[in-house]
This record gives C-alpha cells, sequence and structure tokens, in this order.
C-alpha cells in the first residue's frame, strides 16, 4: 500500500500551546522586584544620613576625607549607589535568562539541577561584575586601601542578593525573602549607622555587608533547603543563553533604562566631585528620583494582586481551553474576556498611580519639609513623579507582555527606553539646563509607555493568531526541527 | 547540472525507503526497463528517519527527497504583499478543501501564482502570515464553527502544508512523470503536468482515497470537538468531512492530468471513475509473476492436512479471521497445519494479540508464525492458500502460489475474485471466494478442498492454467515497455 496518508496521530500530540504558559509569572518579580528593593534601600539610607548628605549647591568638588560635608558619609552612600546601580544592570541579564529556566524546570517538575545552577549563575554574575569591580575599586578611584576592599566585597554581595532573591521568587516563598530584606537591611542601616562616628566609611560599609551577608546566607540556605539535591556539574542552563538571548538583552536594558539617566546626570555642572577618590554623584538629582520612584510602591502591589486574582485566571483559562478543543466562538469569547480584564486593570491601575502622583507632586513642599530635604529637589521630584506615572504603567504593560512571552517586543520596547532615557537626559543635560532637569527621564518615560501600550494592545488584539502561530511552540519547534532537513537529495 | 531522466517517478511512503508490495513491483519496474533511465522523486514523513531499503537498479540517476509538509522559512513578506499572494491563493486553495467538484484549473491558479514568487516563499508566508491565518479562519467559519479550533487549525496546516510543500520542492526533469498512487504524489504529477506538459501516468494498486478514507474514519481524534454534546443539529461538515474531500479533490485533479490512468484489475477501476477518471484514459495493466521461477516449485500433497497465508502480520491481513478459521476447521481435522508467512515486527501489537488468541483457542500445536521467511520453502508443500484480508489490490503471493497450483481461498476484495474465478463467466474457479471477515464462511471453503479430491485437483489445474496465461510476466513487461517507447518516441 503506497502513501504516507497524514500521519495522523502525530498531528493530534502535536498541541504544545502551553509553553507559553511555562513562561508565566516570576518573571513580574525577576522584573521588578530587586529594582524595588534598591529603591527603598537607598531612599531609607537617603532620609536617615539626611542631612549628612547634602551638599550645598555651590560645593562642586569636595576634597578630602573627615571634611565639614561628611565626606566618609558621602562615600559610603556613594560606594552603595555605585554598587547597587551597576551590579543590578550587570547582573539583570543572568538572572532574567536563570529565571526562564528556573520556570520551566519547576513546570515540568523536575528541580534536581537547582542548586548546581544556583552556584553556575552565582559564577557567572561574578565574573560579570569582575572588570567593573575592578576597574572602581582598584584603578579609577583613589580610596584608602581598607574601603576599596570592602567596597569590594560589598559589590559581590550585593550581586549575590539580586540573584538570590530573583532565585527564591521561583519558589514563591516571598515571606522568606521579605523576612530576610527586612532583617538583614536593619540589621545593615542599624550596625552602619551606629559606627559611623568612630569607623568613618569603611566601619559603616563594613555594618553594611554584616547585614547583606546575613540576607545572602539567609537566602542561599531557603534554596538549599528547598532544593536539597546532589550539586553535580550540569550543562542544561547553557542553551538557554542561546534560546533565550532576548531575555538577556530584556534584563540589561530595562535596568540600564533605570540607571542611565542617573549616570549621565553625575556629570551635570551641579553634580558633586569628591577628591581625591574621583568618585562623582549628583546627590539632589538622585534622591529626587529615589523618592519619586516610591509612588510606585503602592500600585505595584496592587498591579500583582490584580495579576493574580483577575488577569491570570483569564489567561489560563484561554489557554486552557484552546487545548480542551474550544471552539472558535469560544476562543473569541475568552480572548475578549483578557482584553477586557487588561484594559479595566490598566484604567484602575492608572486611577490608582495617578492619584498617588497627584498627591505626591501637589504635597511635595510639605513631604520635602517633613523629610527635611533641600527645596532644590522639589522641580526634579515633581518631574519625577511625572515620570514614575508612565513608567509604573510601562512596567505593567511589559509584564503582561512577558505572560504571553512577546520577548522581542519587550526588547525593543526597552531598547528604546534606555536610549531615549540616554539621549533626553543628555540633551536637557547640556542644552537646557537645571531647571529641566528630570524631562529626560520625563519624557522618555512618557514616549516609552505609548511604545509598550501600542505593543501591548496590538498583541492583545490578534492574541489567536500569536497563540496559534507565532507563540506556538509546536509551528516554531516544527520550523526548527526541519531546518536542518534541507536539500536532501541522494545522487546515484 | 542535473542530469535529465527518461521516466520520473513520483512515490509517496514507498519505494526505496519503504518495503511492500508496492516497491517491489517499483522495483521490478525499473530493473526491467534498464534502456531507460529513472529519477525518483520519494515524498516521505516531515520527521522520519530514511532507511534505504534496496539497493538502487544502476539506471536510478538519483532520487529526490520530498519531505511531505517541509518547506523553506521564505520571506515575510509586506502586508501588501502578503495580501495579494493570499488574495489569490485564497480561493483555489478553498476549492481543495471544499466538497464541490474542482478540476485542475484550480491546480494551475495555485502553481502559477507560487511560481510567479520564484520560490522567494515559504513557511512564513505561506501558513506563518497573518493573511494564511485569516484564510485559516474563513474556512473554519464557512464549514467548521463549533469545532475545535485547535483540531481544525492543525488539519488545515497540515492540508495546506503538505500542498504547498509538494508544490514547492524541486521537480526533477524527464520526458514522463509517472506515479505510483494519487495522493500527494498526484498532486506532484499533476503540477508536473501544469509544468512542463510532458506525458504523465499513474499507476494505482490499491485505490488511494479508498485506504486513507479507512484511515480518516478510525482516527479517533477527530471526533473531539467543543460543544458536540450541546448542538443538536449536525453540522454540515466535520474534520473527517475536511480531509476525505481534500483527498478526493488530489485525486481528482491528478486524474485530469494524467494521460494514462492504469490499475492492476477492474475492481478498482469502478472507484477510479467515481472519484471522476476520465474512461477513455483508463487501463487495465495486471501484475504478472515470473513463472520460471514458480514453475520449479514442485507442489506436492503431504497428506498431512497443510494450510498457509501469506503476509505481514497486520490488522488489515485479518490475521484473526484466519486463526478463527483455523480453529473451527480442527473440529474436523485435528492434525491440521496452519501456517501464518510473514513478517510479524510491524505492528508488535497486533502480533501479540494474535499470539495470545491462538493460546485462548489452544492452537499452539497447529498454528506456526514462520516469521519473513523464503515463500518457496512453504509454496512446496501447503496444500491451500488462504487470505482473509480487508482490503488488498492484486496479491502477488496468490498469483505466486497459483502458479505453483495451489488453489487459492480469498476474501473478496481487490483483484481476489478476478484472480480465484477469472473475468469471464465460464471460467473454471481456481478456489473458493469467502465472505469477508467471516471465519465459518473460510473455515467451510479450506475444508471444502482438503476433503473432496476431485475439487481440489479442478482448482488446482484451473488456477495454474490461469496464471500462466493472464498474469505472465512478460505481458506486464512489455506493456510497460510499449507505454513508455510510444511516449519517449524513439
Amino acid at each position: 500500500m503506497a502513501g504516507i496518508g497524514f500521519e495522523l496521530n502525530r498531528l493530534a500530540q502535536k498541541d504544545n500551546l502551553s509553553g507559553v504558559v511555562a513562561a508565566l509569572f516570576h518573571s513580574a518579580f525577576a522584573t521588578a522586584g530587586p529594582w524595588l528593593f534598591t529603591v527603598i534601600a537607598l531612599a531609607v539610607i537617603t532620609y536617615l544620613y539626611g542631612e549628612g548628605t547634602q551638599v550645598p549647591a555651590d560645593a562642586k568638588i569636595l576634597v578630602g576625607y573627615g571634611t565639614n560635608y561628611n565626606l566618609e558619609l558621602l562615600h559610603f552612600r556613594g560606594i552603595i549607589v555605585y554598587n547597587f546601580s551597576f551590579t543590578l544592570v550587570l547582573s539583570a541579564p543572568i538572572f532574567m535568562v536563570m529565571t526562564r529556566y528556573l520556570a520551566d524546570q519547576i513546570h515540568v517538575k523536575d528541580v534536581t539541577a537547582a542548586p548546581a545552577v544556583l552556584f553556575e549563575t552565582l559564577f557567572l554574575t561574578f565574573l560579570f561584575n569582575l572588570p567593573v569591580g575592578i576597574f572602581f575599586y582598584f584603578i579609577y578611584f583613589d580610596l584608602p586601601l581598607e574601603l576599596r576592599l570592602v567596597a569590594f566585597a560589598n559589590m559581590f554581595l550585593i550581586a549575590s542578593t539580586w540573584l538570590l532573591a530573583v532565585f527564591l521568587t521561583a519558589l514563591k516563598d516571598y515571606v522568606a525573602i521579605t523576612w530576610a530584606f527586612v532583617v538583614g537591611l536593619s540589621l545593615a542601616i542599624a550596625i552602619s549607622y551606629f559606627v559611623a562616628d568612630d569607623y568613618h566609611a569603611t566601619g559603616m560599609l563594613v555594618g553594611f555587608n554584616i547585614g547583606l551577608a546575613v540576607i545572602v546566607f539567609w537566602l542561599s540556605a531557603r534554596i538549599l533547603a528547598e532544593y536539597p539535591y546532589k550539586l553535580t556539574p550540569n550543562f542544561s542552563l547553557k542553551p538557554y543563553f542561546k534560546r533565550y538571548w532576548e531575555l538577556m538583552l530584556i534584563g540589561f536594558f530595562y535596568n540600564g533604562a533605570i540607571w542611565i539617566d542617573k549616570w549621565i546626570m553625575w556629570f551635570a555642572p551641579e553634580a558633586t566631585l569628591l577628591m581625591p577618590s574621583k568618585m562623582r554623584f549628583y546627590p539632589d538629582y538622585d534622591s529626587a528620583m529615589y523618592l519619586a520612584y516610591l509612588a510606585m510602591v503602592p500600585s505595584f502591589a496592587v498591579f500583582v494582586f490584580n495579576v493574580e486574582t483577575q488577569f491570570f485566571n483569564h489567561y489560563r483559562r484561554f489557554y486552557h481551553q484552546i487545548l480542551e478543543h474550544a471552539s472558535l466562538a469560544q476562543i473569541r469569547k475568552l480572548h475578549k474576556r483578557i482584553t477586557l480584564s487588561v484594559t479595566e486593570g490598566t484604567r484602575n491601575l492608572i486611577l490608582i498611580q495617578g492619584a498617588i502622583c497627584m498627591v505626591a507632586i501637589l504635597l511635595a513642599p510639605q513631604i520635602f519639609e517633613a523629610l527635611n530635604i533641600f527645596f532644590l529637589q522639589l522641580g526634579m521630584f515633581r518631574l519625577g513623579v511625572l515620570g514614575v506615572f508612565f513608567h509604573a504603567l510601562l512596567l505593567f504593560g511589559t509584564i503582561i507582555l512577558q505572560y504571553f512571552d512577546c520577548r522581542k517586543s519587550i526588547m525593543w520596547v526597552y531598547a528604546y527606553f534606555f536610549f531615549s532615557n540616554a539621549i533626553f537626559t543628555l540633551i536637557v543635560m547640556l542644552f537646557y539646563g537645571f531647571q529641566w532637569y528630570g524631562y529626560g527621564y520625563f519624557m522618555s518615560s512618557l514616549t516609552s509607555f505609548i511604545l509598550g501600550a501600542i505593543v501591548l494592545f496590538n498583541h492583545l488584539r490578534e492574541l489567536q493568531y500569536h497563540s496559534f502561530i507565532t507563540n506556538n511552540n509546536s509551528v516554531k519547534s516544527h520550523i526548527e526541527t526541519t531546518a536542518t532537513k534541507r536539500h536532501e537529495e541522494v545522487w546515484h | 547540472m542535473r542530469k535529465h531522466a527518461d521516466v520520473c517517478l513520483i512515490l509517496e511512503g514507498t519505494y526505496p525507503y519503504v518495503t511492500g508490495g508496492v516497491s517491489n513491483w517499483a522495483h521490478e519496474l525499473i530493473q526491467e526497463q534498464n534502456h531507460l533511465s529513472f529519477h525518483l522523486v520519494a515524498i516521505v514523513p516531515q520527521d522520519d528517519k530514511l532507511e534505504m531499503k534496496y539497493t538502487l537498479p544502476g539506471n536510478v540517476q538519483g532520487v529526490t527527497i520530498v519531505r511531505l509538509g517541509h518547506m523553506e522559512d521564505g520571506e515575510k513578506l509586506s502586508p501588501i504583499a502578503a495580501r495579494n499572494l493570499h488574495g489569490s491563493l485564497k480561493e483555489p486553495l478553498s476549492k481543495f478543501m471544499g466538497s464541490e467538484s474542482i478540476n485542475l484549473e484550480e491546480l494551475k491558479k495555485i502553481v502559477n501564482t507560487l511560481r510567479s514568487y520564484h520560490s522567494k516563499i515559504g513557511s512564513e508566508a505561506l501558513l506563518n502570515s497573518r493573511e494564511a491565518w485569516e484564510h485559516c479562519l474563513e474556512i473554519y467559519e464557512s464549514d467548521f464553527d463549533n469545532h475545535s479550533m485547535l483540531d481544525f487549525f492543525w488539519s488545515y496546516r497540515a492540508i495546506a502544508g503538505g500542498m504547498y510543500s509538494m508544490l514547492l520542492a524541486d521537480l526533477p526533469s524527464a520526458d514522463i512523470y509517472h506515479a505510483m498512487s494519487t495522493g500527494y504524489a498526484g498532486l506532484m504529477l499533476a503540477r508536473a503536468k501544469i509544468e512542463t506538459n510532458k506525458p504523465t501516468m499513474i499507476t494505482e494498486h490499491g485505490i488511494y482515497t479508498n485506504e486513507r478514507r479507512i484511515e480518516v474514519i478510525s482516527a479517533d481524534w477527530l471526533e473531539e470537538t467543543a460543544s458536540r454534546a450541546l448542538t443538536i443539529d449536525k453540522q454540515r461538515r466535520d474534520l473527517r468531512d475536511l480531509w476525505i474531500d481534500a483527498i478526493n479533490n488530489f485525486s481528482k485533479v491528478c486524474y485530469e492530468a494524467c494521460d494514462h490512468i492504469i490499475t492492476l484489475f477492474k475492481g478498482n477501476q469502478a472507484y477510479q471513475l467515481e472519484d471522476g477518471a476520465n474512461p477513455s484514459k483508463m487501463a487495465i495493466i495486471p501484475n504478472g509473476v515470473d513463472l520460471s521461477r514458480f514453475e520449479k516449485v514442485s507442489h506436492r500433497r503431504t497428506g498431512h492436512p497443510t494450510i498457509g497465508m501469506i503476509g505481514r502480520v497486520v490488522p488489515v491481513k485479518d490475521v484473526k479471521t484466519y486463526i478463527r478459521a483455523v480453529s473451527l476447521v480442527k473440529q474436523y481435522a485435528p492434525d491440521i497445519k496452519a501456517y501464518i508467512i510473514g513478517p510479524t515486527n510491524e505492528n508488535e501489537i497486533y502480533y501479540e494479540e494474535c499470539v495470545s488468541l491462538v493460546k485462548l483457542m489452544g492452537l499452539e500445536d497447529n498454528i506456526e508464525f514462520t516469521g519473513q521467511v523464503r515463500i518457496e520453502e512453504y509454496l512446496d508443500h501447503i496444500d491451500v492458500l488462504v487470505m482473509t484480508s480487508i482490503s488488498e489490490a492484486q496479491p502477488l503471493v496468490m498469483l505466486e502460489a497459483g502458479a505453483c497450483g495451489i488453489p487459492l481461498i480469498a476474501s473478496d476484495v481487490g483483484a481476489c475474485r478476478e484472480i480465484i474465478q477469472g473475468t469471464q463467466p465460464g471460467d473454471t474457479h481456481g478456489g473458493v471466494v469467502t465472505a469477508l471477515a467471516n471465519p465459518s464462511s473460510t473455515a467451510q471453503a479450506i475444508y471444502k478442498l482438503l476433503n473432496d479430491h476431485d475439487f481440489y485437483e479442478q482448482c488446482s489445474n484451473a488456477i495454474a492454467a490461469r496464471i500462466r496465461q493472464d498474469y505472465n510476466q512478460d505481458i506486464q513487461h512489455n506493456a510497460y515497455r510499449d507505454l513508455y517507447a510510444k511516449h519517449l518516441q524513439r
């Protein structure tokens, strides 16, 4: 009997839409968690040391240690800001991919490789951070040796913290993370606060490192207790870096976008340069922005709640019903519900975030007075809050896009966010001057939000097409497996 | 520079990667017509590992492997270009998936559209574009709403993808295109006609549309629909209809594009007519046997009742009916010996079932699975050849056994009746035709032949004479030699 038929049985087993569902939730925390943590930590430090870290507007270059302006405190805070910002941007490419890997492993219920992967990614993260650490603390900055060493150690402790926290979110063990951070960070700040007078920057940083070390050991202990498997060399993570290279860039661009305007502003004419260490920053701009970012925290909580209760249910039903042989009419109905939950969620978030931002802008003078902050920062803070409004919406939109596994689109949106923030901030700094500081970030987050919204709603509109074709692993894997079979021909 | 062949054989799921009747036939054809050069187009499943099962004769110039459903990714077209492309593909493609009659013009439209893109397009533009998705939805909504979207989606993709892969694959250059079946091979043949206008012919062994229909009907997963339980009125069409219609349409365009529609026996022609073949193009060329090989076998009855069935142990051969028939005969002939001669590894599950059935009926001493063997070793001492298949074309083993003077018992499928009873009303029977899947009918025939000595002799002589006269291999080879020669004009 001649004829292949059409491999009916094999056809029936090709339904792999569930690949999308594995991408999932953890990405929300991987994207936003570490950064929110940074914001809170820096805001607390800024507030605690408020007076000591404020630099008179006319003092551009501060020389020596232990002078009126409490240069020790400025160095301590400077090192922490440098380490937070650079490790975040350099570690994000790794922990984004790692998150995806863990989500997949948990999805297929095989997490035996987890401890091995933890150490592999830790090693990789150190490797990524090493050149920058060496450059800052052993080449560029002129600091006392003991401070260099402690700062260097601090960098790797912070990098480890990112990775471990993200790793643990894969377990959804948010309670452990929260406690570790609350206890560790309180300890860090408390020790550094009390030793400040006697031991200066080095002592404070040692205190801070102790607190971070508590977090690091706490989290690793949790992870190793949750995954009590043998540590054997494992190479299953490696292909993920190739397959999910967009995630690396997403991590880099997003976290880079958050910091690039500050890095640029550190070179503003009003910024401070410490000598002879050559460390520079712009405390007014930085503090205004950290404070503005705090406006995002309440709506982030609302967003997470919304996603878990509303959106995710519709999302899961949509894919589940497709696999359960739903008709097109049923699929369309579920599609409508997803769209509705996103639009309603967006509306709610706009209201909440809008209200918070409005209050923050209007009450800024009172807030500044209460927290004893320079009024010089008021304009920047208000623009920062406006920027945060769109930044928050952009973040939520891209997290929704991550559910649909639109890695390329997200990558482009964040690439735009990164470059536009850099360019707008640079333009504002070079050509417009002090009154306009903050506009760069604001314009960048506004336009990035518009771009993100267009991408999100376009994807939602064509969700059926994307679910069946562009996001369908069966369609994709078919293309991959057959790509190698071109031009088979046997010649006699 | 590619060589030009005299004949391009288009083979779907058979020679040279699969063994079986059609494969042997093709192998023999190439060897016999050794004055001609051949190029093979082997249509194979998308993901299968291929293993050459034959040593290709020297006159085979090359083999082009075409993977069903596989094509290059190709370019992503701009929205306007994609809309144009699908604008012209939509209507003919819909017709291929529809139940209304179709003709070669529709295929021409698709072929010409694809050609105008100079092989720059592939799955990206044809299957993965928004326009392709919209077309998929359009067909779904016209006939299939209420059915599982996912299952429809894969069926649409498989049908359209299968077609495109046939139409985009390399077509070897040849003077004659000769397909072994309709279906995707037939589609490729029709495309060859459209593109080259060279002579085309098809030799059908089994009827493709029938074989696929059985497959479609027994595919349980096609039944999974969303809200079947809630709908009161039956849908106009379901996924089974979609597949069956598409396969029928492939046959229709293939027949229309063929200059010669050949089959092995008369019974098949009724189906071909039903599928739209033009009677004036139709011809019968029966398979023949190598008489010299089987005349050497000296058949003798051992005095010990011995029967055999020859074939792969697979469901289509209905081995279980054979086993049950043996069990019935055993009541009257306790010492009956029954062979099942053929490979047992093709469908292990079925084989295991057959072995259990033998045990269950206490036939371990009577029935023997020989596995794959040289059949001459058995043809010299079996009394009767018994075939219980539910589907056959023109089984070569019946001709071979008949050539040895072994009376035949076979179910009424394919050419079995013609072989046993002859084509003319007055012909002497060379055995017994039995009812399908009917152990007692088969058992009665076995009993009669084993016990009625005169009837046995009469059948033995009649079948040997008929094979010698009508199923001589030389007739077959000469017919193809003449047919090829006519078109090669040499």
